[in-house]
């Protein structure tokens, strides 16, 4: 233990006796820049999670390969309906869109402003998010109108025997 | 006015820069780009010493 703190007249520039009874409440100069210091801690321990979780998905797990995941039938989506299904994880909603008779386009559905679960809208040819009115493309999965600034991840699907298959989610391009 | 206030304005500038490096990071991160969120993660973590310093410098500057 120093007694670094225990000098007449003692050192302020400390984190333990540094609250005066009598001007609790006041923030001098020094206090308020404590905080800011303290404040700029604060965001680099918050950046500490962000950097793990990207320096994991640098190594090797770049382009992810998922099993391929049977949606539905061809016979059981009309043209212009959509499903939902789940990929690549069990919580991971996404929708599949058939828009012709072979042109299908499959999405994650989670909004790319706060994740509502966008949904599609036949009459109106849109998907729309009910959260805040986001609406986006359906042929390209880019935002067109309210707060979402990132176009949906779009999933691969591929249809074989009569299937409709998830194959993996495309990666941004840019 | 007896004191000077510039280690004040550089901290506030510090944490002006911290916010701008989140927001990148997290917009990088979702766009995919992680190197990129590596780097303004890196910044991130940088300014703090950065700030403790400007701290440790000013905190006694008589203007
Ligand atoms: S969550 Fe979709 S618009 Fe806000």
């Amino acid at each position: 233990m120093s007694d670094k703190n225990n000098k007449i007249p003692f050192n302020e520039d400390n984190y333990t006796h540094n609250i005066e009874r009598n001007n609790e409440r006041k923030l001098d100069r020094r206090g308020f820049m404590k905080t800011l210091v303290g404040a700029a801690g604060v965001f680099a321990v918050s950046s500490l999670p962000w950097g793990a979780v990207a320096a994991k998905e640098l190594m090797g797990l770049g382009e992810k390969e998922y099993p391929h995941k049977k949606i539905t039938d061809v016979s059981k989506l009309p043209i212009g309906n959509a499903v939902d299904f789940k990929f690549p994880g069990d919580h991971d909603d996404a929708i599949l869109i058939r828009l012709s008779e072979n042109n299908y386009v499959a999405y994650q559905n989670a909004c790319t402003h706060l994740r509502c679960p966008v949904f599609w809208v036949k009459e109106q040819g849109e998907m729309v998010c009910p959260c805040h009115h986001g609406k986006f493309d359906v042929e390209t999965g880019a935002p067109t109108a309210g707060p979402p600034r990132r176009p949906l991840p779009e999933i691969q699907v591929k249809v074989e025997n009569g299937a409709i298959y998830a194959v993996r989610v495309k990666r941004y391009e840019a | 006015m007896k004191r000077s206030y510039i280690g004040v304005i550089i901290l506030a500038a510090i944490l002006m820069m911290n916010i701008v490096f989140t927001q990148y990071m997290v917009h990088q991160y979702y766009y995919e780009n992680y190197v990129n969120v590596l780097i303004f993660g890196g910044l991130n973590i940088v300014l703090f010493p950065l700030a403790v310093l400007a701290y440790k410098k000013t905190i006694n500057i008589r203007a």
